[in-house]
């Protein structure tokens, strides 16, 4: 039985104008989260997800970045059009956010405490005790220990991991229905990150909101997600079941990808790269962008864009490898002298 | 944070030596014999070579100093060559004309700037903003005396809203304030405004947008008081040149400050005057210094812990 | 099992190496706070071979890195270059040493100076070691592009203009021009994308046989050490912890914390993830190591005696060493 569909983004488009023109930085995006389920979204620098992540809560700085097309539904409601009012009491509250760097994401001259508080105060209504005593057990559930100290003490007097527990904390404390992790994990260390990306599999469990998991690391990828979508150049190249994505990743990308990742318990003389770079967002090809660099290239793709199109029951792929018109590609140049 | 109070404490010594040394050298080097000038027009060259050896000034210049020094610290300032009088009494008397002055002063630098730098920051590139910015501008660039003779002659003398000198009633206040204040209220906006830009491109800004909380909750308690902290040492730094307008205001509006005295000394080579007139100003400088880097840890406990 | 490094005699011979910081003094009256930053390693680095160090922030890498270089001066230890003291030289032979041991920088954006072109930077650093006269240079140049992968043209160019994965090539071929012998890798490919992370590795690896070059390479990143790897060393708070070559050390890691970081990283392959080892705590402060055993207020297996007393960095076989006094009970083959 599938579980309910928490939030489901429909060609989200967000562009950059700017007198060098416009960058597409997001530039179609669908998917769905369903509840309880932790989908991530995997890609290199300037693939567009960080900017993805933004544009659900309309956090993209604005000018000169816009949301030029698309809708992102929480449950029904178009979150692209609604009010400023209407989305601020979902900011937070339905749908909350943390971030990368949780040396600089926290207000250096608020006691922690207080930040958790505010948000408690604002959308639950609690009265200013209330708020402080439940910010004080967020805090304590989040792995802190001696809670109350900490909440009056202020970020600069913490580590970057108890931050982020903070942060997940303040995200946490409303309950929402999603939470969106852009690269929660990334500037921690690694044992650091186990500990947070524990409390977050954990809380989830308690909690039951859809994550949505903003990375670069497939590792990463591979322990905490159900779903991954794998984006290049603003668009999603590959949907798939995470247990299957590593076994058989269909995209080409995808599977350079994960060729080039070293591997902690095996041996390799040399590592696969894809050659040549990612193309500019300001200046995409016609075609599938990555054909300039993927191996299995035919003219179809430097002519056409390729859909997301479904492969199997859970797995969806941009790719003209899996479609019909394929073979005919194929048989062209069998055919030609 | 005692001990460093106390560690800035011990620092004022070295100032008020430093301070009375470079003004006594200065003032012996000044073109004018006191004594001449005490004597009055007309008087013999005996009753002047009495009135020199009377004041002491034919003794060498480091026995001059040194004594004039132990007295310091025993709190006399010597007499003024004018009238004979304590310069102690004068600068008492004169004192609190200027502290209130000054404090008036620094409260229009402070809300007139804080306000003009927060509506620039808020809309930045619009055209409150910009008009903002260009009056701030033309308020730091304005000569001080020159604002204060137009405002007297536009407020006192044309519209007769205002009386035009002295400091008897409250109405006295305002213009010598503004004309103070101004030019520290322009710098104070610029830099709000300079600091806030900064502040709300920060990450824990998108933070506080991201948990939904309202746009003045954002501006006033999370950006503000970020921004506030370069601006707390740049209203400090305006009190030294707030000390030095006084002077220019106090002629300009014929206030009974401490500033005006320093000038009219200076003029007739009331050495002690001047002397015991610059030092206690030193003196209030160092004191608010101290006062602004005390507030400015207490808002920044980060520096005090490390 | 030996190294087959080791049948030289090493190049680098690091012992006892020290790096203190003093905290500045707020006030007088004050205890002086120190930062021991490398608080006391010894290694030996061998030609041909790459060494790891790896560790998590605050472990004391990078220090190390720069302790050998002198960028900052070390406490107290001494650094044997073939046989000669590093610490002792002056400035004058320091810097014609300089030559045999290069660097590259983690961050491609801030280690290449922006207000000189690609040329202007190779002809400077082989200027200052004097390699090769004048006219040779040009030739050397365009030999040195070709190794890096990057084109001719690019000479004219100035850093802004090229990708991160670029500008590491370009600190790369800045190292090679003044024909080093150990190139110390200080997070040189941490700044970047998996993919040209992947193209950087796959290039050090070649020059590495093709110049005969020993690589120091310090990084927190296990799977890239597994990588590019013949031996790696293990560092927390300042301290060695182990130091294997790569397969024991991946294979049989004897150190509770390897162990705990070995079990930390985020694997792909479902079968290959083992029982984790959550680490309880934060690091502790430079400032203020634990006693005895510096890991022990976050080991799962601490006693008494690791509060006391600090284990010594002993050999287990000749090519691995732990730095526990529980090692051999805690996890037998």
């Amino acid at each position: 039985m599938e579980k309910e569909v928490v939030l489901e983004v429909k060609n989200l488009k967000t562009h950059f104008i700017s007198n060098k023109g416009t960058a597409k930085a997001v530039d179609g995006i669908d998917f769905v989260l369903r509840k309880g389920e932790t989908l991530g979204i995997v890609g290199e620098s300037g693939c567009g997800k960080s900017m993805t992540s933004l544009s659900i809560l309309r956090l993209i700085p604005s000018p000169p970045g816009k949301i030029v097309d698309g809708q992102v539904l929480l449950k029904g409601q178009d979150l692209v059009k609604m009010s400023d009012e209407e989305l601020r009491k979902i900011r937070g509250n339905r749908i909350s956010m943390i971030f990368q760097e949780p040396m600089t994401s926290l207000n250096p001259v608020i006691p922690v405490g207080e930040q958790i508080a505010e948000a408690l105060r604002l959308h639950q209504g609690l009265s200013k005790k209330q708020a402080w005593d439940r910010s004080v057990e967020m805090i304590g559930l989040v792995g802190i220990p001696s809670p109350e100290k900490r909440a009056k003490q202020e970020p600069f007097q913490l580590s970057g991991g108890m931050r982020q527990r903070i942060m997940i904390a303040m995200a946490l404390a409303c309950t929402p229905e999603v939470l969106i992790a852009d690269e929660p994990t990334t500037a921690l260390d690694v044992t650091i990150q186990a500990q947070i990306l524990e409390i977050m599999k954990d809380l989830q469990k308690k909690i039951g909101m859809g994550i949505i998991f903003i990375t670069h690391d497939l590792g990463v990828v591979a322990e905490m997600c159900d779903q991954v979508g794998v984006m290049y150049a603003g668009q999603i190249v590959e949907h798939q079941e995470a247990k299957n994505l590593f076994n058989n990743p269909l995209h080409p990308y995808t599977q350079g990808l994960i060729g080039s990742l070293p591997k902690l318990y095996e041996d390799q003389e040399e590592l696969q790269i894809i050659e040549g770079t990612v193309p500019s967002p300001y200046d995409y090809p016609e075609g599938c962008r990555f054909a300039e660099r993927c191996p299995f290239a035919q003219d179809i793709c430097i002519q056409k864009q390729p859909n997301l199109i479904q492969f199997d029951e859970n797995s969806k792929v941009r790719c003209w490898k899996y479609s019909d018109e394929w073979q005919d590609s194929l048989a062209k140049e069998v055919v030609a002298p | 944070m005692f001990l460093f109070i106390l560690k800035r404490l011990v620092q004022i010594v070295p100032v008020i030596l430093g301070v009375t040394l470079v003004v006594f050298l200065i003032m012996q080097m000044v073109p004018g014999d006191p004594a001449v000038i005490m004597a009055g027009e007309g008087a013999s060259k005996e009753t002047i070579n009495e009135l020199r050896e009377d004041l002491g000034l034919n003794r060498p210049l480091h026995e001059q100093y040194l004594s004039y020094i132990g007295n310091v610290f025993q709190g006399d300032l010597g007499n003024s060559l004018k009238n004979n009088q304590p310069v102690m009494d004068e600068i008492m008397v004169r004192l609190p004309i200027t502290m209130e002055l000054a404090f008036f002063s620094i409260m229009i630098t402070i809300v007139l700037g804080l306000i003009a730098g927060i509506i620039s920051a808020v809309r930045p590139y619009s055209f409150s903003d910009i008009s903002v910015m260009v009056v701030a501008l033309i308020g730091i660039s304005l000569p001080s005396f020159w604002l204060g003779l137009l405002l007297m002659y536009v407020f006192s003398v044309k519209l007769q809203w205002l009386p035009v000198a002295g400091w008897d009633s409250t109405a006295h206040i305002i213009l010598p304030a503004i004309t103070l204040g101004a030019g520290g209220a322009a710098i104070v906006a610029r830099m709000t405004r300079s600091s806030m830009l900064e502040v709300v491109g920060q990450d824990y800004i998108r933070t506080a947008k991201a948990k939904g909380l309202k746009g003045h909750v954002i501006i006033y308690k999370h950006a503000l008081r970020n921004a506030l902290i370069p601006v707390i040492t740049v209203v400090g730094l305006q009190f030294g040149s707030l000390l030095g307008g006084t002077v220019l205001v106090e002629s300009v509006f014929a206030i009974n400050g401490i500033g005006r005295m320093i000038v009219d000394s200076i003029r007739t080579r009331d050495i002690p005057m001047v002397q015991g007139g610059v030092l206690v100003a030193s003196l209030v400088f160092v004191f608010v210094n101290l006062l602004v880097d005390v507030m400015y840890r207490v808002f920044n406990k980060r520096i005090d812990l490390n | 099992m030996s190294n087959v490094f080791q049948e030289k005699s090493p190049l680098l011979q690091v012992s006892e190496l020290k790096q203190h910081f003093e905290l500045k003094k707020e006030v007088i009256f004050q205890p002086k706070q120190v930062v021991k930053a490398v608080d006391g390693i010894d290694f030996d680095l061998y030609p041909g071979e790459t060494l790891s160090i790896v560790g998590e922030s605050g472990c004391g890498k990078s220090t190390t890195g720069r302790s050998i270089l002198r960028l900052d001066e070390p406490t107290s230890g001494d650094v044997l270059f073939k046989g000669q003291s590093l610490l002792q030289m002056n400035k004058k032979e320091l810097r014609s040493i300089r030559g045999n041991i290069q660097v590259i920088f983690q961050d491609p954006y801030a280690s290449l100076n922006p207000r000189r072109t690609i040329r202007q930077m190779l002809e400077e650093a082989m200027a200052i070691q004097k390699v090769l006269p004048p006219n040779k240079r040009e030739a050397r140049m365009l030999e040195l592009m070709n190794h890096v992968g990057l084109r001719p043209e690019y000479l004219e160019r100035y850093p802004h203009e090229f990708s991160g994965g670029q500008r590491q090539r370009i600190g790369i071929a800045r190292a090679l021009a003044v024909n080093p012998e150990i190139i110390i890798c200080d997070e040189a490919v941490s700044a970047l994308d998996v993919s040209i992370q992947a193209q950087i590795l796959n290039l050090l690896k070649k020059l590495q046989k093709e110049f005969d070059l020993t690589f120091l390479f310090i990084s927190h990143d296990l799977s890239v050490v597994r990588h590019i790897s013949d031996r790696v060393m293990v560092m927390y708070l300042g301290k060695v912890v182990e130091i294997a070559d790569k397969s024991s050390l991946f294979n049989k890691p004897m150190h509770p914390y390897t162990k705990a970081l070995l079990s930390a990283i985020p694997v792909i392959d479902e079968t290959k993830r083992g029982e984790r080892i959550i680490l309880k705590g934060d690091v502790p402060s430079p400032l203020n190591p634990p006693t005895g055993c510096r890991f022990h207020t976050r080991c799962p297996f601490a006693t008494e005696r690791c509060s006391q007393e600090e284990p010594l960095l002993r050999e287990l076989s000749a090519t691995h060493s732990v730095a526990c006094h529980f090692a051999e009970e805690l996890f037998t083959s």
